[in-house]
């Protein structure tokens, strides 16, 4: 089959369905006792070890019969007995052929899997809240030795076909061909602030026909923190404890950094300087300059922002960070008396703080705090 | 259920469903019911209107309350058109109804296996090469549904634009209708699938019917079970196929066409207009299931017990009755054998059945008579026929012994001016007289039934035999065609000690016809060809065409031998011919080896295995490496690492020999001199070889050679580390 370049979105067709958890399959995964359960994620962790990086070989695929599958099992006893009733050779061959076709599939369900390689790709950063997206790589990779160039069967574009990613309970995303390096982003719902590790992507895929479902579960080693949801407020800065006492013209200074000027874009500067709107009108690249505050350094406080709860005061802050380092302004964050993080400036600034801010009072973010105190 | 990742309907799903449903229905039309196939017209129109967008998917109300009128008009309507015409009317109005109605892949799913179903119910009928190889496209059509569910089309370029239409949500594509790759791709995972059922076809057990099925209701055709004087000329005007026959290699082989006397009814009651079966007979023949008739063993006279062999396969006819020479004996358990030789199917023939006989030509047929058989075979109408009664009062008294009486009746026949006649003159009420002294013309029935009569009436029992006569032989597959037309009727009469005995009143009238088949004596075109237009027996005047003729129909013929009729004899046959005396674990053996050997073979054509020179250099190359490794003649990996950090060392390699041949040869090379200075000589060449073969661009020839030296040097390696 012959491809054209096609646009990267119209390649990768999401869709999105309902999670697939329906009532029978939550009541079987109760009826299983804690302790296989346990087990059966242990001789996982064995066979699919947790790897940036996975190919899918035999020793990580699965392949069983779909209840469609099942069904098709079922007219072929069907056919046969019908042959069999009438004594009619060719109803019973017609079953046979059926059988051997169920067969033929298992092998091309299996190649469909065979090979494939999933990357983890390094994902900056996910606010909590919505709908959340691992990005991840499907290419093919050779089980074998040889070159892939020399393999004759078949275009590369037809080796992976119809895959499905998702997380469990999740939605799914579809990847219809894997050509070349297939970026894709597998969706998680409903994200907490804090650490998360959202376990192992089950691959399946019911090529060719749908008799069967071959699928895996990878674990491409995706912990990620997911930072507050943002939520605009009112920017508070202040200095900090010592400075403020010293400093009687107290706490508000807020709106400092102000819109400048406009002037020339020069190549290399921050894109998100530019002033598109003048740029729309036809007035060339222009780049918004911001007055710098200058003299004290200035932090921005928990105990200032006020909210119904931690979260959403949390969430407040995440925002003032953000707004903060847009406007390239040097700022640090102050938590608590044991969370903070000194003035700075950059987006490697902003991560930190939002970092903090995501794991401030979480279960991992204080188990990691006993690790290091260990 | 978990299926397809979400339920669009795909534009290409739809047009091949489209394409299925006509090839699905078109086998069955004759089976469906006139209103059956106005519901299943409206519904694919309806599609089609679906599939251009010009009309919406109809409400579920009115397709639930379509099919539960159609349910119970069919129940109500069961009794009449049989149960199986019933079902299979139910099926395709459920296919039909579910065709417009379905809405999600899963009923597409459902749609798929109910097609799979009634091409098998197709194949209970059409059962020849062609409309077996027909069935066999339909069947890759209705597996491109399935593909199109999991397959894209190949343009990946496509804007979706999801659609809702009713309630049916299409994806709209810019691709062409006919998406041939898909086609292709099932035609190909079908032509995968085939050598496997044709090994599990040979093997699979072949299980006598479990339990008793509805059959077709079907005119039927061939003789019936009365014979009025118009019958058989109405047969002899049909050229359809009636039975094939292939005799045993072992008996003689081609038998004369006057020995060829397919027994098939036995007539002897007459009522002045038919000839029919005495009840006794149909109540032993109605209650066969039940009753099996007392089979006895052929009475042979010890000096002459002549068999002859042979296999016969009947078309269907939806009769019982089956064909057979003299004395006929089947131990076959669908037949049974009837008291008057004759053998009888258990089921109506409503398919090609094909079944062994062991005739005696020479057996005597019922030595002793018993008295009721007597009484039935001299019965005669009151009143009837008293020119006839007053000729055979003076052939009784003319000879008084009987076969001499017989002898004389026959040349009586041959002597007055009878002649032979497909179409003769009608009958009065007195039937035989007006035949024997009015009409002196007409055909096998009227002869048989005047010598019957004449017997009856002097004392000797006698009946009538309605059967076939004669047969086409093909040279090409050496057997022979019975034929509709070839039908015929003779007399058997009883005599003392020689029990029944064939009497043909036609040979003495028309003789070619006996002798040299029905050809001889009449012009096709003037009797079995008048009626059909088209067939291929009108070719029988041109020899090549003749010729043609021969081989299409002999591999019709091995097809319903060896397909149609393959059965665990055959089965036995085969096996035998193929692996000679063997063992049941051999075969099991043998068989598991055969399919993974095409597994391996499937799996080789879906892409999955590779074999190319490049694999082996690679794995050769890296064994001898690891066998060094093994060996503690190379550092292992954590301390290559340190000496050469910057040997770019693949992540999840576990050694060296990942390390680039070159490096990993330099290496290597003082530990291995200091250890071994042979082994090290030869491993520098062999890596040497290796980079060359690898990263060279070499003329074949010089390639070639190097291959060659490589391939040696692996091998003084691979000892020279052994025994080291």
């Amino acid at each position: 089959m012959i491809h054209s370049k096609p646009a990267p979105d119209a390649q990768l067709k999401t869709q999105l369905a309902a999670p697939r958890q329906t009532l029978l399959m939550r009541l079987t995964l109760k009826a299983i006792p804690k302790k296989l359960r346990l087990r059966w994620q242990k001789w996982l962790a064995k066979r699919i070890p947790a790897s940036r990086q996975f190919t899918l070989s035999h020793k990580s695929i699965f392949i069983l019969p779909s209840a469609f599958g099942l069904a098709w099992v079922g007219l072929i006893l069907l056919l046969y007995l019908f042959g069999t009733n009438y004594q009619n050779n060719l109803i019973i061959g017609l079953s046979l052929l059926l059988a051997s076709l169920f067969q033929t599939c298992i092998i091309y369900s299996y190649k469909n899997l065979a090979g494939l390689r999933l990357s983890a790709i390094k994902n900056p950063q996910i606010y909590a809240g919505g709908t959340a997206s691992f990005a991840v790589e499907l290419s093919h990779h050779d089980l074998g030795l040889a070159a892939s160039q020399s393999n004759p069967h078949g275009s590369r574009d037809n080796r992976h076909q119809q895959i499905c990613l998702r997380f469990a309970n999740q939605h799914h995303v579809r990847v219809k061909h894997v050509i070349n390096e297939q970026l894709t982003y597998v969706p998680l719902d409903n994200c907490q602030r804090g650490r998360l590790n959202p376990g192992r992507i089950t691959v399946e895929s019911y090529f060719p026909l749908g008799l069967c479902r071959t699928w895996s579960y990878v674990d491409l080693d995706l912990q990620q923190i997911i930072f507050a949801k943002p939520k605009p407020y009112e920017i508070i800065l202040s200095a900090a404890d010592k400075e403020a006492q010293e400093d009687e013209h107290g706490l508000q200074r807020a709106g400092v950094s102000e819109f400048n000027e406009l002037r020339a874009y020069v190549p290399g500067e921050s894109l998100k300087q530019v002033a598109w709107k003048q740029w729309a009108q036809g007035k060339g690249l222009l780049t918004k300059t911001f007055s710098q505050p200058q003299g004290k350094p200035l932090w921005l406080l928990l105990a200032n922002i006020t909210g119904h709860d931690i979260e959403e005061r949390l969430s407040k802050l995440a925002w003032q960070v953000d707004e903060l380092s847009r406007r390239q302004q040097v700022f640090g964050v102050v938590l608590d008396n044991a969370h903070t993080i000194e003035q700075n400036i950059g987006d490697s600034h902003r991560i930190t703080c939002q970092q903090a801010i995501a794991l401030f009072q979480t279960k991992s973010g204080r188990d990691e705090e006993a690790s290091h105190a260990g | 259920m978990q299926d397809n990742f979400d339920s669009h309907i795909g534009r290409s799903t739809l047009f091949w469903l489209l394409l299925t449903n006509i090839a699905i229905l078109s086998p069955l039309f004759d089976k469906i019911m006139p209103w059956s196939i106005g519901i299943c017209a409206i519904c694919f129109l309806w599609r089609v209107g679906i599939y251009f967008g010009r009309v919406a998917a109809p409400p579920k109300l009115l397709v639930t309350s379509l099919a539960i009128g159609a349910a119970t008009t069919l129940g109500l309507v069961a009794s009449q058109i049989g149960a199986l015409n019933a079902l299979v009317n139910l099926l395709l109005l459920g296919y039909a109804l579910k065709y417009i109605e379905m809405r999600q892949v899963r009923d597409v799913k459902v749609l798929v296996l109910v097609g799979y179903f009634l091409i098998g119910f197709s194949l209970l009928e059409y059962n020849s090469i062609l409309n077996t190889l027909h069935l066999l496209l339909v069947s890759t059509i209705n597996t491109c549904v399935l593909i199109s569910l999991y397959q894209e089309q190949s343009q990946p370029a496509m804007e979706s634009l999801p659609e809702s239409r009713g309630n049916v949500r299409i994806t709209r594509s810019k691709s062409s209708l006919l998406n041939l790759s898909q086609f292709k791709f099932s035609l190909k995972l079908l032509a995968q699938s085939l050598p496997l059922a044709l090994i599990l076809f040979v093997v699979f057990p072949r299980l006598p019917p479990l339990w008793l099925m509805p059959s077709m209701d079907n005119a039927r055709t061939g003789l019936s079970n009365e014979m009025a004087f118009g019958d058989i000329s109405q047969l002899t005007r049909s050229a359809e196929l009636a039975f094939r026959v292939g005799f045993d290699s072992k008996s003689q082989g081609r038998l004369a066409n006057q020995d060829l006397y397919w027994r098939t009814l036995v007539l002897d009651e007459y009522d002045g207009k038919t000839w029919h079966q005495h009840p006794s007979m149909q109540a032993i023949q109605t209650l066969v299931r039940q009753i099996k008739p007392t089979q006895s063993t052929p009475d042979l006279q010890g000096h002459n017990n002549k068999s002859i062999a042979y296999n016969i396969i009947s078309e269907p006819s939806y009769q019982k009755w089956l064909y057979g020479l003299d004395v006929a004996t089947s131990d076959d358990p669908k037949l049974t054998m009837l008291p008057d030789h004759r053998l009888y199917a258990l089921n109506d023939i409503t398919q090609r059945f094909s079944y062994a006989v062991v005739s005696y030509p020479n057996a005597v047929m019922d030595r002793e008579l018993s008295k009721t058989i007597a009484s039935i075979s001299l019965q005669l109408p009151k009143g009837l026929n008293p020119q006839t009664l007053a000729l055979a009062a003076q052939f009784k008294l003319d000879y008084p012994k009987p076969s001499d009486r017989l002898a004389a009746m026959m040349s009586y026949f041959n002597r007055q001016a009878f002649f032979y006649t497909l179409s003769p003159p009608p009958l009065g009420k007195q039937q035989v007289d007006d035949f024997l002294f009015n009409n002196k013309a007409g055909f096998c029935a009227h002869y048989a039934s005047a010598l019957v009569y004449m017997a009856r009436a002097t004392g000797l029992p006698a009946r009538v035999v309605a059967g076939y006569q004669g047969g086409e032989y093909n040279p090409e597959a050496g057997y022979y065609s019975v034929y509709q037309y070839m039908a015929h009727a003779w007399a058997e009469v009883w005599l003392e000690g020689q029990g029944w005995q064939r009497f043909d009143p036609t040979a003495m009238i028309a003789p070619e016809r006996i002798l040299d088949g029905f050809d001889a004596s009449f012009d096709g075109a003037s009797s079995y060809l008048s009626d059909t237009l088209f067939t291929s027996l009108r070719f029988k005047h041109t020899p090549w065409l003749n010729d043609l003729r021969y081989k299409m129909a002999s591999l019709d013929y091995y097809w319903s031998l060896w397909v149609l009729g393959f059965d665990e004899t055959k089965k036995q046959q085969v096996l035998d011919k193929l692996f000679g005396d063997i063992s049941l674990s051999q075969l099991a053996m043998i068989i598991l080896g055969l399919s993974s050997v095409i597994l391996l073979l499937i799996a080789y054509s879906a892409g999955l295995l590779h074999f190319s020179f490049e694999d082996k250099l690679n794995r050769r190359y890296l064994s001898i490496c690891q066998r060094l490794i093994n060996k503690g003649l190379v550092e292992t990996k954590a301390q290559v690492n340190s000496q050469a950090p910057l040997a770019p060392i693949a992540p999840m390699a576990p050694i060296t020999p990942m390390a680039p041949p070159q490096r990993f040869a330099a290496e290597i090379a003082p530990k291995l001199t200091q250890v071994n200075p042979k082994l090290a000589k030869q491993f520098a060449g062999f890596s040497a070889l290796y980079i060359a073969l690898k990263y060279q661009n070499l003329p074949p020839k010089q390639r070639r050679l190097k291959q060659k030296r490589f391939h040696a040097l692996y091998r003084k390696l691979r000892f020279g580390l052994l025994v080291n």
